[in-house]
């Protein structure tokens, strides 16, 4: 099966929403990368991947319950699905693979 | 707490898809709250806007959209697949829409080709934004005329004296006939010109062999087009070669330092060869006179100068030059306006062929538009026929748009199917159309953007067309649907409407083909003043200067003919003219251009001029007639004398007498206004350049012919034979008209007949719906007469309003038109009513044929069903 590859901010904020298990939502992702990669990170560019990887069937989401904290709105809960967790390998393995294929690095 | 500002909730609901809204507010507010914390209240405010607005992108934007459920795209196939089957369900329906779009535009697609073609005149060359070609501009007698024939020094002048002209070249054509001889082979050619070495580098016409930059530079070169030199050399080179070029008396060897590529067809450039001015200048001297309206002055200014500046400091150049030229301003006229837009009505520019170009442009469109209308009328009565499927679309959840869309792909599709058969149909109808209209169009040299057109063209037919049937079909309510009978008010009122604007295109056009005809049959019929029957004329040539009056004695013994005279022009061609001649009692202020034309003695005889005063030019029995002139009607009117004959007119320095006046007759050809024309009587000229023979009308064409050949042979061994025949040359004048008169022909048929086929469609449709109607009304005692009458009217009624309507409009079109010609016919009432009977008829067969049917039907057959 041809697997349709991820862009590597898209693959980044799928493997997110798998390290943060119940709590994967818009703001948490964010806040998440932000600290991991020690750049800024758009809201906006999280959510429109999301919403990417939610139709192409690598997440899938819930409404979930509002804070104090969030002015009372509710949090679109993401888990992902178990295609999802297949296309993370998948593109790991082929990573790891091409790494293999490259000649070590000779020091002078 | 004041929670966040109001505004970037605002553009958030603004922007993001409804059911997202919530949980991107609370992530937003989120990270507000955590900004605050970490860089304070205001900054984190700012981050918050910036934020909001950053998602104003297009993975959110297209989300709104794309998140209707109800995507027309899966529907497509099915609708398809239902255009395909109401189409094999009503075949004759589908027939008279496909055909009439068809038929629209595959006149469409020829017409616009030759536009097309038109538009693309002289658009090939490097420099075309900035080459002109300078124009007179004369004020006299309260009047501003303007030519585009200029002095010849006035090129040389234009590139001394003007810091903004790149180059300018003098460049004539005068078709003088030429002899070419290369080994054995000899060649009669008028196709050259007299140009300047920069011609070449100005106007892009390249060079096969040679070089564009020096091929004219020495004066006894001569460039020339390869299917000349193919011509002249066969299969040989031609490039460096020597050819004997002869005319008149005089002969020399030029050599071929250029080979041209063969000139495209869309340009107004046609010559065979070129040789530079300064080999003519040589021989007979530089001409330097002013006064002397010769050849024409193509203009290339510098790249990126002030054109109205230039043309500020160009205006006055032959006032300053020339003493009697102070009236006169020169100015340049874009060479790539040239073609179209080279009319000018007192010194303003009033369009010229563009004006044909859109009558063309709007006949093609007429004739699409005719059969869109056959499309909108029959979808829209035909309404009710797809009533059932399309409330059964609504009930299992169609929405309006969905069905909207459902009929424009309808209309596309079938305008599709009419476009692929106009392709092939235009395709098969080019040769004849090129006959036609005497062109070579071929559908190979269009570029790619007028397919792009005509494809862009044809959607946006289908989408006018299926626009409002699509808008009205779909808006019908589901329950009125099933309950549907007849066609509402406005639909009736707005296809009557249609049928009106069609059938009135119809009789316009065919009062315009009628007038058309009637018009070139009058000028064809009309008398020419002089009897072009029997008149040829031989070009003088060689020996043919000197053994004149053998070949002349020779052709009388033999029998050949009845009288021969030499003149300097046929009159079918335009020589010289002058707004100089002098006689007594001229108002000095007149400028009025006579024509000249040179004469030998018996002209008035041998065209058969009719002579209204005076006697014919007779050297033998008047030796003084080398000074005397004949002059024509509008001449005398011009010259006012009481009693022209006897009176002396100053030309050229000479004095000249009057001996003869004629009556008008058509000089160059039937368009031109009449002119005052002055034939000069003269012993001996080179201006002589033509023999006019009235061929004896007893001897068949074929016996004249050889006879006059072996004459010619014998008296001008060097030169080929050339017969023209002043009728054939005459009838060449008609082509213009001859193609209109076609076009507007074909073009009324076509209109009556797409016209009539949706007329066939409406009453085959409405006999249809009434099929019970009819049978009733039988059954109780209706005879076929009235009932065929009820059904006739109503479809007629339409027709006799588009008469009313359009007719006057025709009559108005028409008489605009006859004004552009000095010769024309009255606008005769009959002309309109033949055109209002012949389309009443038309009509009137059309729908009888269906209704008669129908009345006479047995109503058994439309009663017994259900």
């Amino acid at each position: 099966m041809a697997r349709e590859f991820l862009n590597e901010f898209e693959e980044l904020v799928l493997t997110s929403v798998a390290v943060l298990e119940d709590d994967a939502y818009g703001a948490a992702i964010t806040l998440e990368l932000e600290k991991w990669l020690e750049r800024k990170v758009t809201l906006s560019a999280v959510h429109v991947s999301l919403y990417k990887l939610e139709d192409k069937g690598y997440l899938k989401s819930k409404v979930g319950g509002a804070t104090n904290e969030r002015g009372g709105r509710s949090k679109r809960i993401y888990t992902i699905t178990n295609a999802g967790t297949a296309v993370l390998r998948a593109m790991r393995e082929k990573r790891v693979e091409l790494w293999g294929m490259m000649p070590q690095f000779k020091t002078i | 707490m004041k929670e966040y500002p109001t505004l970037a909730e605002r553009i958030i609901r603004a922007i993001c898809p409804d059911h997202l809204v919530d949980q991107i507010e609370g992530d937003l507010i989120e990270l507000y709250h955590h900004d605050v914390k970490d860089i304070g209240m205001r900054k984190a405010k700012w981050r918050l806007l910036l934020n909001a607005l950053r998602f104003f992108r297009p993975g959110i934007l297209f989300r709104n959209r794309f998140s209707n459920p109800l995507s027309h795209t899966h529907m497509l196939a099915n609708y398809t697949k239902i255009t395909f089957r109401v189409m094999a369900r009503t075949k004759t329906f589908s027939a008279i829409n496909i055909s009439g779009l068809a038929l629209g535009f595959t006149s469409a697609l020829l017409l616009f080709l030759w536009i097309q073609f038109e538009f693309s005149f002289e658009q090939f060359h490097t420099n075309k934004d900035r080459l002109y070609i300078a124009w007179n501009r004369s004020f006299e007698n309260g009047q501003i005329n303007c030519w585009n024939t200029t002095p010849r020094v006035l090129a040389p002048t234009l590139q001394n004296e003007f810091a903004g002209v790149d180059h300018a070249v003098s460049f004539a054509q005068w078709e003088g006939t030429q002899r070419f001889k290369v080994g054995d082979k000899k060649m009669l050619k008028t196709s050259g010109v007299y140009t300047d070495p920069a011609f070449l580098k100005m106007l892009s016409f390249p060079l096969i062999k040679g070089n564009a930059e020096s091929a004219l530079e020495h004066p006894q070169s001569i460039v020339i087009t390869e299917d000349f030199a193919y011509d002249l050399f066969g299969d040989d080179e031609a490039f460096g070669e020597m050819i004997t070029v002869s005319e008149g008396e005089y002969t020399f060897e030029l050599k071929v330092t250029g080979v041209l590529k063969k000139l495209p067809r869309n340009t107004a450039f046609n010559f065979d060869y070129i040789i530079p001015f300064a080999f003519l200048e040589s021989v007979s001297g530089v001409d330097e006179f002013w006064g002397n309206n010769s050849v024409t002055t193509l203009v290339m200014t510098k790249e990126g100068i002030d054109e109205s500046q230039l043309a500020e400091e160009i205006k006055d150049v032959e006032k300053k030059h020339f003493k009697d030229g102070q009236h006169i301003e020169i100015f340049l006229h874009p060479l790539l306006k040239s073609r179209l837009y080279s009319g000018f009505e007192n010194g303003v520019q009033t369009g010229g062929k563009i004006d044909e170009l859109k009558v063309i442009g709007i006949l093609a469109v007429c004739l699409v538009l005719i059969g869109c209308i056959n499309f909108v009328n029959l979808s829209t009565a035909r309404a009710q026929k797809r009533a059932k499927e399309i409330s059964v679309r609504k009930v299992t959840g169609a929405v309006r748009r969905s069905l909207i869309m459902q009929f424009i792909v309808e209309s596309i599709i079938m305008c599709s199917l009419a476009a692929s058969l106009s392709l092939v149909l235009s395709y098969l109808l080019l040769p004849w159309f090129n006959i036609m209209m005497y062109e070579q169009l071929s559908f190979q040299e269009a570029p790619i953007w007028f397919w792009g057109c005509f494809a862009a063209a044809v959607l946006s037919v289908g989408l006018v067309a299926g626009g409002y049937p699509a808008f009205y079909l779909s808006s019908l309510s589901a329950i009125r649907v099933f309950k549907f009978s007849g066609s509402g008010k406005m639909n009736q009122l707005m296809r009557s409407g249609l049928v009106v604007v069609q059938f009135g295109f119809a009789i316009m056009l065919m009062v315009g083909a009628t007038v058309v005809f009637r018009q070139s049959q009058f000028l064809r019929a009309m008398d020419q003043g002089y009897d072009t029957n029997r008149l040829a004329y031989v070009p003088i040539t060689g020996d043919m200067l000197k053994n004149f009056t053998a070949f002349k004695n020779e052709l009388l013994t033999q029998g050949f003919a009845t009288s021969v005279t030499r003149t300097s022009t046929p009159f079918t061609e335009q020589w010289s003219s002058t707004g100089g001649m002098q006689w007594a009692g001229k108002n000095p202020e007149e400028r009025t251009n006579i024509e000249r034309i040179v004469v030998d003695e018996e002209i008035v005889s041998t065209s058969s001029l009719t002579l209204i005063a005076g006697r014919d030019l007779d050297l033998d029995k008047f030796p003084s007639d080398s000074n005397a002139v004949v002059i024509n009607e509008s001449a005398w009117r011009l010259m006012n004398f009481e009693n022209p004959i006897g009176e002396t007119i100053k030309d050229n320095g000479k004095d000249w007498k009057i001996v003869g006046v004629v009556k008008d007759f058509v000089f160059v050809s039937p368009f031109m206004r009449k002119s005052p024309v002055v034939l000069f009587g003269c012993e001996f000229s080179e201006a002589l350049s033509f023999v006019y023979i009235k061929l004896d009308d007893t001897k068949s064409l074929a016996e004249l012919k050889n006879g006059l050949e072996k004459i010619h042979r014998q008296y001008n061994v060097d030169y080929p034979f050339e017969l023209h025949f002043a009728d054939l040359e005459y009838a060449q004048k008609f082509e213009i008209l001859d193609s209109m008169k076609m076009v507007s022909a074909a073009a009324t048929l076509l209109a009556i007949f797409i016209a009539s086929i949706g007329l066939l469609g409406m009453a085959m449709y409405m006999i249809e719906v009434k099929k019970k109607e009819i049978g009733i009304r039988k059954v109780l005692g209706g005879s076929v007469y009235s009932i065929i009458k009820m059904l006739s009217i109503s479809s007629l009624k339409p027709i006799a309003i588009s008469v009313l309507i359009f007719a006057p409009l025709a009559w108005l079109a028409m008489t605009a038109w006859l004004e552009l010609f000095p010769y024309r016919i009255d606008l005769e009432v009959w002309i309109f009513v033949l055109a209002t009977i012949l389309i009443l008829f038309v009509a009137l067969f059309t729908v009888t044929t269906q209704t008669a049917k129908a009345a006479y039907d047995n109503p058994v057959n439309s009663l017994k069903s259900e």
